[in-house]
């Protein structure tokens, strides 16, 4: 999963950035105001943005009027340091899916993430079943047929996000873009390595193949 | 301890004071009774004494001597009480005394004397009459007439039940007024009191909720009571007021250490979510200490902020007479390297001293606010101007710099606290949002006013205007 994250406070940034990237595993990019928030929304795919209210260049508040008006269904977490009802209620109104007043918990923030994540890809529990497999997203655990299976972060990552869009084509370019932060070009090629090494894990004693390669298009998880 | 009413003591007084007029009215109502009463008798006592002179006669001896008649004795002035009579003539001597006339009964000297005695227990009122003329006129003879001397007493009896029943009447009379002035003081008092009833059932309708006070009609119509109903509406105007600022700043607080807050409780958090290197402990402490120290700076301007509000409402702080512009020349060293540091160069214009009564440390600390919001907004390079300028009527220190400068929707605000046009602004410049309002605060706690001018792109100018010292002769 890959995150924005637009916040003018560098060292709030930063601890949500690596708090996010340990915890959770997500690749996250900072943008330090509302412009280059709203530039590195509208040309990456994010699966969620975190958004700070008070930005130089464009308030938090312009930004996801903004992004909403594009048609993007990026889920929006707002950061505020304002918790009074009228404020809550305008946030919610311009398009923000949920909101953490200052200051918040990262466990929180964490939970809250997922959540959101989990919900803008029309999953709603924190378990995931496919088939005999149950992937959960709590405490980053994998289970096939109640046999548990020992995953790299990347594996799990790679695997958490296809399990978030099961039965649906995932372009080699999709998972890139939504595994890495802004550089993920570079790592095209490693994509085949973590699916085989998944392949392995997953099928080792099964007989069915989870994950389907289609090629020339992509990979499909499914049961 | 007893709780005093003003409607006991309205009525009280009301009700004194008429007893006091009833008892005035009663003594004077007796004394008038008795002197008229007494003034009767007099006049029947007159009458009969002269009733009694005309029963002396001339004896037929041409001796000139005189006899009384008496067969034709007037009757009692009192039916009851007889009453008692001497006469003399001046010549004959005595012609003639009633049955029952004390012996030995002073008769005092001098003409016309009244006075009153008791004989045998009986209360008499005594008249003497003298150089009465004898009214038998055979005076033509050689002799020469006699004049007589009358003493006429009547028992007073009668006079003293007369007077008892007089008082008593006015007393019965009194005491009944006295008695429905009373009721009617206190139906009419309590009734007068009902608007500040009213009023107060209003005032305990205030509170932080709802500072509205609506006076009730019937006080408002009321003279006395609208003093305090004005007083009141103004109390609550001035309280409400400054309630709402210490809510807006407790706010504005509150919303300003969230972020710092934020930032510190997620390194910490961020720290302890997984085992770390020593060098990570080390890192996330250090950055925990830079995000204590900015919120402890915050802590400072707000309590400097608060202290400086408090300032402008203590009367009795200690004063000192000072030079104006060594406060400024001061202040402008003290900026000097923070200005180095951008390349900017400070000018002052100062000309004489300039006496001024202040405490130092708030001069001190109005210029290097306002010079160090004059050098952060500066470009490099740029210079900042300080000029004091003073006449009869005031003294003006005015702060000219060449930077961003404010656009005019920030200019009605910046001196509101926590104020930011631009919120990346202060951040970037390290500002608090405070030292503006701290300025606006000091300034007016010596009665002057801070103005600010400003053109964006060309710089702004914060003019501090003190109204003129009286003259002082001479300066330390």
């Amino acid at each position: 999963m890959r995150v924005l994250m637009v916040e003018d406070e560098t060292r709030l940034a930063e601890n949500v950035a690596r708090s996010l990237r340990e915890s959770a595993g997500y690749a996250v990019d900072m943008a330090a105001d509302g412009q280059e928030g709203l530039f590195l929304a509208e040309s990456n795919a994010y699966d969620l943005v975190l958004l700070d209210l008070m930005l130089p260049k464009m308030d938090g508040m312009e930004l996801l009027r903004r992004i909403r008006q594009s048609g993007r269904h990026t889920p929006v977490l707002v950061i505020t340091a304002r918790d009074d009802k009228e404020s809550v209620v305008a946030l919610l109104n311009a398009g923000a899916d949920d909101y953490l007043t200052k200051p918040f918990d990262l466990g929180e923030l964490l939970a809250r993430t997922k959540a959101l994540i989990r919900r803008g890809k029309g999953q709603p529990s924190p378990v995931v079943v496919i088939g005999d497999l149950e992937l959960n997203t709590v405490n980053r655990t994998v289970q096939r047929g109640g046999r548990a299976i020992t995953l790299t972060a990347m594996e799990y990552r790679v695997l958490e996000y296809l399990a978030h869009r099961p039965r649906a084509v995932v372009s080699k370019a999709e998972l890139l873009e939504h595994l890495y932060d802004y550089n993920w070009e570079k790592f095209s090629n490693v994509i085949e390595v973590y699916i085989s090494g998944l392949r392995r894990k997953l099928n080792d004693g099964a007989s069915r193949q989870l994950i389907r390669t289609l090629r020339g298009q992509g990979y499909m998880l499914q049961d | 301890m007893r709780r005093d009413s003003i409607q006991r003591r309205l009525i009280a007084t009301v009700v004194l004071s008429q007893a006091i007029l009833t008892v005035g009215l009663m003594v004077t109502g007796v004394l008038v009774t008795y002197w008229r009463l007494l003034a009767t008798l007099d006049a029947a006592m007159q009458a009969h004494a002269m009733s009694v002179a005309v029963l002396v006669r001339y004896t037929e001896d041409s001796t000139g001597n005189v006899y009384f008649d008496n067969s034709l004795l007037p009757e009692s002035i009192d039916p009851n009480h007889p009453d008692q009579f001497t006469v003399w003539a001046d010549r004959t001597g005595l012609l003639a005394r009633s049955e029952d006339w004390p012996d030995g009964l002073p008769l005092r000297p001098g003409p016309n004397q009244h006075w009153n005695f008791t004989w045998a227990g009986v209360p008499y009122h005594a008249l003497r009459i003298s150089h009465v003329p004898i009214l038998d006129r055979e005076e033509d003879k050689a002799y020469g007439p006699q004049t007589l001397t009358i003493v006429y007493a009547s028992p007073t009896f009668r006079t003293g039940q007369q007077v008892k029943a007089a008082g008593a009447f006015i007393a019965l009379v009194s005491l009944l007024l006295l008695g429905a002035t009373a009721w009617l003081a206190s139906w009419g008092i309590r009734r007068g009191l009902l608007p500040l009833q009213a009023l107060a059932q209003q005032a305990a309708g205030v509170s932080a909720q709802s500072w509205q006070l609506q006076p009730p009609k019937e006080a408002e119509e009321i003279e006395e009571l609208r003093p305090l109903t004005e007083a009141m509406t103004q109390m609550l105007g001035r309280l409400e007021r400054s309630f709402v600022q210490q809510r807006e700043f407790l706010g504005n607080a509150a919303h300003e250490l969230k972020t710092p807050v934020a930032v510190l409780k997620s390194t910490l958090q961020s720290l302890l979510q997984r085992p770390r290197s020593s060098e990570e402990y080390r890192a996330g402490l250090q950055a925990s200490m830079q995000d204590l120290d900015r919120l402890e700076q915050l802590l400072q301007w707000m309590l400097r902020l608060a202290r400086a509000e408090q300032r402008a409402q203590d009367a009795r702080r200690e004063l000192e007479l000072l030079d104006l512009n060594s406060t400024c020349e001061e202040a402008v060293e003290r900026i000097r390297s923070l200005a180095q540091s951008h390349n900017i160069s400070i000018h002052l214009a100062i000309d004489g001293p300039v006496p001024f009564r202040a405490d130092p440390d708030d001069l001190q600390l109005v210029w290097t606010n306002l010079l160090e919001n004059a050098v952060r907004y500066s470009p490099e390079g740029a210079p900042v101007e300080v000029a004091v300028a003073h006449d009869d009527q005031s003294t003006r220190v005015i702060f000219q710099d060449y930077g961003t400068g404010i656009s005019a929707g920030d200019l009605p605000h910046i001196f509101e606290r926590f104020y930011r046009g631009d919120p990346s602004r202060t951040r970037a410049t390290g500002g608090s949002g405070l030292g503006l309002a701290i300025a606006k605060a000091l300034v007016e706690a010596y009665g002057g006013s801070i103005t600010a001018e400003s053109a964006p792109g060309e710089g702004t100018r914060m003019t501090v205007e003190f109204p003129a010292m009286k003259p002082v002769a001479n300066l330390p």
